[in-house]
């Protein structure tokens, strides 16, 4: 086949791939060796010097095949004769991406390869003790690192990471040993090249000692003398790089679990130089407490910020990203500074809206490029929210209340940054008021709310329906949290928020109907109706709710709506609601009635969901061990087994499940027959029921299952007696049924046969289609 | 040298899992953010730790574009939005914005569903996923940010499918997504501006393919052109067999092909305004119960595959007889019952080890709406970009498509593979302002100004709060508070001459007199010689007294005469008679 002239590319790709595969085994290799199969494939034979190479994916295959087939010395030593470790040292600089990457990754293979073998424990750090193909591989990499092509600096950077991030063999620390040096080197240039792939590199060996976060491998006590280096060359780093190339770094630093505070100290201040920066240009009296004392200023960052808008917002968003990462991190820096961090970010924000009035020369020309800049008021947003978990003086807390309320009511909020508002207000609202013990709100933040709800009331009548979906969500998840607090009551209940939600159940939108119906599942579920119910019929209002779910259940177009629908009402089943579990048979009916017809298989498998709810509340939990292990512990006594099927055949629960046992969507069949056979441990655990046994009735539903199964789902199940109910549960093979749709629906599909099929079809199939996709 | 990079993650020499990274002035941008059918592992998404390698996804993307709501060109957004991590803006047009949530749903559904997925994205991802999104308006403008400004452009293909230009400063870049150069009965042909973009991007589907337009017309129908046909064609034979929509996709489709009337072709909007097109009467929702029903019907079911769900279901109910159809409405994956059948098994094993036996007729249509290789080179013609640039696409038929554009256009064409960087060198336009007094002070000099005979201009350029003018120099002087310097060139001349320095200088003097008849020419009483505000002295030579030095010097205003005038010195002088 591969001598053929017209060979395709893709084909020659897979057979590389494959006959590395092969090679694998040393045994197989030894054979294809023999055939000189191999030097056709990978040596200067085979397709390396043909027009075949210029294809990305032979390239591609050959990188894959000698990747799989390097995993022994005989491969090795193929390796080094056929002058495979030249090509890959060219292909690291291959035009495609995937390649490049592909070949840096084989290199490192092979180095290790070489590495370890027989004497591995014998090779020290020493270079002139190691093997020949990896000094010729060292070699290529010291050559790259001193090269003044950048490109080549940054393969070799990207490999020295992999290797650090990858290889666990004592001869790592020689190798930093002897390349260290030439790294520091590269600081000594200006600007410094490949300064994304030093970084990683750096943080890659930091991480690759007993000192990492990652935790690592031990190391020899000679490995950690070389350790002060280390650190040194780090902290060079930090200086060396630009503001905006130095914060991955220092970001990286301050996640390691051990190293000098001295460095730790440096890094963080590169992570809070811009917001200092911000802070002192904003300042409007001197003296204000900045962030980091006597450095602030520093000019290189100002330079940064004032040099341009997408500089400027470049800086100011990772620094607030990455503080924002480092914020929940238990090795975060202590004293961590909550309060000046707390004023920068709410500077930031008043730049960004134009109520800050700077006084300076900086802060007006911060002013000028941050103004109504989205991208950066959505990082602060998400930062001010991460802030929450810490604590400030109420007057700050007051200042973000303020802030938050300005960018919630502004008009020339977009979507994004209200929906990161109502997300930072949330987390700030809940975290103010986490006093334990403490059932009511602080006078604050009461009236923050009594300021907050005219403006959520706002927000739900906004044309945009991402920003009434986000009010909506924002209000379940208050409601969620506070719904028995008395002050949040109280403020909800004067507002006209309980009321608009209810409106919005008819939302254009499908997505906001959703959100909708589960904001109103969750003020209903505390209470929190638009209009006292009448002392009369407590359950009138939620009665003509429970109307108006089943309505969205039997009418709404859309998915979205009716899963939320279902989702409230097994939650108020769940939670025994008193108008509920008034009458908990003709609230079942109702909605399995409903769920029952739906096309969304999601409505279906939440019917299914609520009619296991239904089942727990009559015949006790499911066990924790095993659901269906028959001699649960708590067993229902004959009588209740009875009555309880009396009950589940009046609902028609039985209808229900069976038509969901051979639905065309597994999940759906799945959660079906877990049902089922939950319910045959529990009547066998009470053996004394009466079964019906071959009666006419028990013949008919068998032939009607049986049709379902067919896919003729026509024929209705009719009224059934608890008897035969249990008669067909022990005949119905439930376990062949559970085992097969564990299998995913494509398992046939993937089967070997399958594949084989397709291959022998193949050969039959008209190219024309080939391309005719979607 | 600034520089426009394109680096496919996907459709580079391949069709699906459409993702292409395009950097130009600084900006990135990434089109389209699609997922492959081939492929149920890692593969099906684009491979984007290529972009994280560089920093934070949201710090280096400014923004992301969406072409239409295909899955090929949508599918891995939810993925790369909530579980990759950007944050950052998603651009696409209304309808796009309104049905891509449907898709995406239906790929969840059958990704997480029915093949058992975990860490897929959920529902509550695919609606955060929507909200980032930022609609666009055809034709309009929009500010990604101070520099970086998109245009929507009707592509066809699909109802809200959309050309996008990228630019940024006087750089540009059309990419085209899928788009069709013929009208069909629903929708409109592309069409652009001759917006001339430093490079279009397109894609080359059917590259070698030229279809007839006949033919075209008969068989590109897009699935709510059929129910338009079988629509009127029942009504015409007056038939009475139910034609059957199944579950959701489909008729939410036709919801919104009704909403957005505007997106669709003339003849359906002129319709439209007498009856909708949409409301079909012999048309309904399907029901499962539908199946069993005796004689002949129409149902149309989706996933088009037949790899799940309801069509599936009822191709296996109606597999067994042969007096059934079954048409396969576009391309099938390999492991897909679709695929199986139309590669001609009859014999298909189906879970439970049951053996499916397919007695039906099966048959193949295609339905998607692509541009043929004569509508690519229409629109190439019609955007007159500087490069092009072929995605979306077999290599083979792209080669073909790649000789026929550089013929005929004489533009450079690529077509790289994913992971392949096409760099292209540009040469951007600076704006430079022109002064009134300088302006007037050329048209005072004569002819008014011609648009196509360019006239040189002389002036000084400045630059002032980052802004280039052209200016007279005196005004430059006096804006930049400089004070005005003589610049002047020296050049020496060797002259063989015995004589002493006066004569020499005299004898250049009668020369230059005799020759230069036009200018004023004066011997000075120091002994120097002027030609204009040239200036000619003669000097002896430090070692060799047979030869004199002529020390020539002149302003660079006369450089002309100065460099004529050296050149005639050096030639010598004629012997004194």
């Amino acid at each position: 086949m591969l001598k053929s002239q017209d060979l395709s590319s893709r084909i020659l790709s897979f057979s590389l791939r494959l006959a590395g595969i092969f090679a694998a085994q040393e045994n197989c290799f030894q054979y294809l060796q023999q055939g000189e199969l191999l030097p056709t494939l990978f040596g200067e034979a085979g397709p390396l010097g043909g027009a075949a190479w210029t294809a990305p994916t032979v390239r591609s295959g050959w990188v894959q095949g000698l990747r799989t087939l390097a995993r022994h010395p005989s491969a090795l030593r193929f390796l080094a004769a056929c002058g495979a470790v030249d090509t890959i040292f060219s292909l690291q600089g291959d035009s495609s991406l995937f390649v490049a990457s592909a070949a840096g990754q084989l290199l490192v293979h092979v180095l290790d390869l070489a590495m370890r073998g027989p004497a591995e424990g014998r090779r020290g750090p020493r270079a002139r003790d190691w093997p020949a193909c990896a000094q010729k591989i060292v070699c290529h990499i010291e050559d790259s690192l001193c090269s003044a092509a950048t490109p080549q600096v940054t393969q070799a950077l990207n490999v020295l990471t992999t290797v650090f991030g990858h290889c666990r063999g004592l001869w790592t620390q020689g190798l930093w040993v002897r390349l260290s040096p030439l790294v520091a080197r590269l600081l000594e240039k200006d600007p410094v090249p490949a300064s994304h792939s030093l970084v990683d590199l750096l943080l890659s060996v930091a991480r690759s000692g007993p000192r990492g976060a990652a935790g690592g491998v031990g190391r020899s006590s000679s490995v950690l003398s070389s350790d002060r280096g280390l650190w040194e060359t780090l902290a060079q780093t930090l200086s060396h790089l630009s503001p905006t190339q130095a914060g991955p770094l220092a970001l990286g630093i301050l996640k390691l679990q051990d190293c000098p505070q001295a460095l730790r100290t440096q890094a963080f201040g590169i992570l809070l130089q811009p917001l200092a920066c911000v802070l002192e240009a904003a300042a409007q009296a001197p003296g204000t407490p900045g962030l980091l004392e006597g450095a602030a200023g520093d000019s290189m960052t100002v330079d940064t910020l004032l040099s341009s808008k997408s500089a400027c917002v470049g800086l100011l968003c990772c620094a607030l990203a990455h503080l924002g990462l480092l914020q929940p991190l238990p090795q975060r820096p202590s004293p961590w500074p909550q309060v000046p961090l707390l004023g920068a970010v709410v500077t930031i924000l008043r730049l960004c809206s134009g109520s800050a009035a700077p006084t300076s020369d900086v802060g007006g020309r911060l002013c000028a490029i941050l103004v109504g800049c989205g991208r950066v008021q959505r990082a602060a947003l998400d930062f001010l929210g991460a802030l929450s978990q810490g604590t400030g003086p109420q007057e700050l807390v007051t200042q973000v209340f303020s802030i938050l309320l300005e960018y919630l009511m502004s008009p020339e909020s977009s979507s994004m940054v209200l929906k990161k508002a109502f997300q930072a207000t949330l987390r700030w609202l809940l975290s103010s008021s986490k006093t334990p013990g403490c059932c009511d709100l602080d006078p604050h933040t009461q009236q923050f709310l009594r300021e907050l709800l005219p403006v959520l009331q706002k927000r739900l009548c906004s044309p945009c329906w991402e920003v009434r979906d986000s009010g909506l969500e924002f209000l379940t998840q208050m409601t969620r949290q506070w719904g028995g607090r008395t002050g949040f009551r109280q403020a909800l209940l004067a507002s006209e928020v309980p009321e608009l939600t209810r409106q919005l159940l008819r939302d254009p939108e499908s997505y906001v109907r959703a959100s909708a119906v589960t904001a109103t599942g969750q003020l209903s579920g505390w209470g929190l109706r638009a209009t006292p119910a009448s002392p009369e019929r407590p359950g009138a209002q939620q009665e003509s709710l429970l109307g108006e779910l089943l309505h969205i259940l039997s009418t709404d177009s859309e998915g979205f709506p009716r899963r939320a629908a279902m989702q409230v009402c097994t939650e108020w089943l769940r939670d025994g609601r008193a108008d509920v579990a008034e009458d908990p048979e003709r609230f079942v009916a109702g909605v399995l009635q409903a769920a029952s017809r739906d096309l969304d298989w999601e409505v279906r498998a939440q019917g299914l969901e609520l009619a296991l709810v239904f089942l727990e509340q009559l015949l006790g939990q499911r066990g924790s061990r095993c659901p269906y292990s028959v001699g649960l512990p708590e067993t229902a006594p004959p009588g209740v087994l009875a009555q309880a099927l009396q009950v589940l055949c009046r609902v028609q629960l039985f209808e229900f499940a069976f038509r969901a046992l051979f639905d065309c969507d597994r999940p759906v069949a799945q959660k079906s027959c877990d049902l089922l056979l939950f319910l045959r441990a529990k009547a066998a655990s009470c053996g004394s029921l009466q079964e019906a046994g071959d009666s006419p009735s028990v013949a008919s539903v068998e032939a009607t299952l049986q049709r379902w199964q067919a896919g003729e789902q026509g024929q209705p199940l009719g009224y059934l007696e608890p008897g035969a109910i249990v008669a067909v549960l022990r005949s119905v093979d439930l376990e062949g049924l559970r085992d097969t749709l564990a299998e995913s629906s494509d398992h046939v599909e993937k089967s070997p046969q399958s594949l084989l099929q397709d291959v022998l079809a193949a050969v039959g199939v008209l190219g024309e289609n080939e391309a005719d996709c979607y | 040298m600034p520089e426009i990079r394109v680096t496919p993650l996907g459709a580079g020499q391949d069709v699906g899992r459409s993702c292409i990274l395009v950097s130009i002035a600084g900006k990135n941008v990434m089109l389209d953010c699609g997922m492959h059918m081939g492929f149920s592992d890692d593969r099906r998404f684009p491979d984007f730790s290529y972009i994280t390698r560089s920093g934070r996804l949201t710090d280096f993307l400014d923004c992301v574009i969406i072409s239409h709501f295909h899955l090929d060109h949508c599918g891995a957004l939810p993925y790369f939005s909530e579980m990759v991590g950007y944050d950052g803006p998603i651009y696409m047009t209304q309808p796009t914005q309104a049905i891509c949530p449907i898709l995406l749903e239906d790929y969840r559904k059958i990704a997480v569903d029915k093949k058992g997925e975990a860490n897929f994205f959920t529902s509550q991802m695919i609606k955060d996923c929507m909200k980032k999104v930022v609609a666009v308006h055809l034709h309009q403008t929009v500010q990604v940010d101070d520099e970086l400004e998109i245009k929507a452009y009707y592509a066809g293909h699909v109802l809200g499918a959309a050309m996008f230009q990228i630019k940024v400063g006087s750089e540009s870049v059309v990419y085209t997504g899928d788009y069709n150069m013929t009208p069909d009965r629903h929708l409109g042909a592309a069409w652009i501006d001759k917006c001339r973009p430093n490079l279009l991007i397109t894609e080359s589907t059917y590259a070698t393919t030229i279809r007839d337009s006949k033919r075209c017309r008969e068989r590109d129908f897009l699935k709510k052109e059929l129910c338009i046909l079988l629509e009127t064609f029942w009504e015409r034979m007056d038939l009475k067999a139910p034609i059957y929509f199944s579950t959701g996709l489909t008729e939410k489709a036709n919801h919104y092909y009704k909403l957005f009337i505007p997106w669709t072709n003339q003849k359906i909007r002129k319709t439209f305004v007498q009856r909708n097109m949409f409301e079909f009467k012999h048309i309904k929702a399907f029901d499962r119960a539908f199946a069993d029903s005796p004689g002949p019907m129409v149902v149309f079911a989706t996933p088009g595959m037949l790899h799940a769900g309801q069509s599936l279901q009822i191709f296996r109910k109606w597999a067994g007889n042969e007096k059934n159809m079954v048409i396969m409405p576009g391309y099938c994956v390999q492991g897909t019952v679709g695929h199986k059948i139309l590669s001609g098994q009859r014999k298909l094993e189906m879970e439970g080890r049951q053996v499916l036996e397919v007695k039906m007729q099966v048959e193949y249509m295609s339905f998607s709406a692509h541009a043929d290789a004569k509508g690519i080179m229409q629109l190439v013609g019609q955007a007159e970009p500087e490069n092009v640039l072929l995605v979306h696409g077999e290599a083979k038929k792209m080669e073909f498509l790649k000789q026929k554009i550089e013929q005929e256009f004489r533009v450079s064409c690529y077509m790289p593979a994913n992971g392949e960087t096409v760099t292209l060198p540009t040469s951007p336009s600076i704006p430079v302002g022109i002064s009134l007094g300088l302006l007037k002070r050329e048209m005072a000099q004569g002819l008014l100004p011609d648009a196509k005979k360019p006239r040189l201009l002389h002036g000084t350029l400045i630059m002032k709060d980052s802004n280039l003018r052209l200016v007279s120099s005196e005004q430059a002087l006096k804006e930049l508070g400089l004070a005005e310097h003589q610049l002047r060139f020296t050049c020496r001349v060797h002259l063989h001459d015995t004589r002493k320095e006066q004569e020499a200088a005299a004898r250049v003097y009668s020369h230059l007199k005799s020759v230069l008849k036009d200018h004023c020419v004066q011997h000075l009483p120091d002994g120097s010689v002027t030609v204009e505000s040239i200036l000619i002295q003669a000097a002896a030579h430090s070692e060799d007294p047979g030869t004199k030095v002529l020390l020539v010097s002149w302003t660079y205003q006369d450089e002309e005469l100065g460099s004529y005038l050296t050149s005639l010195l050096k030639k010598g002088l004629p012997q004194a008679s």
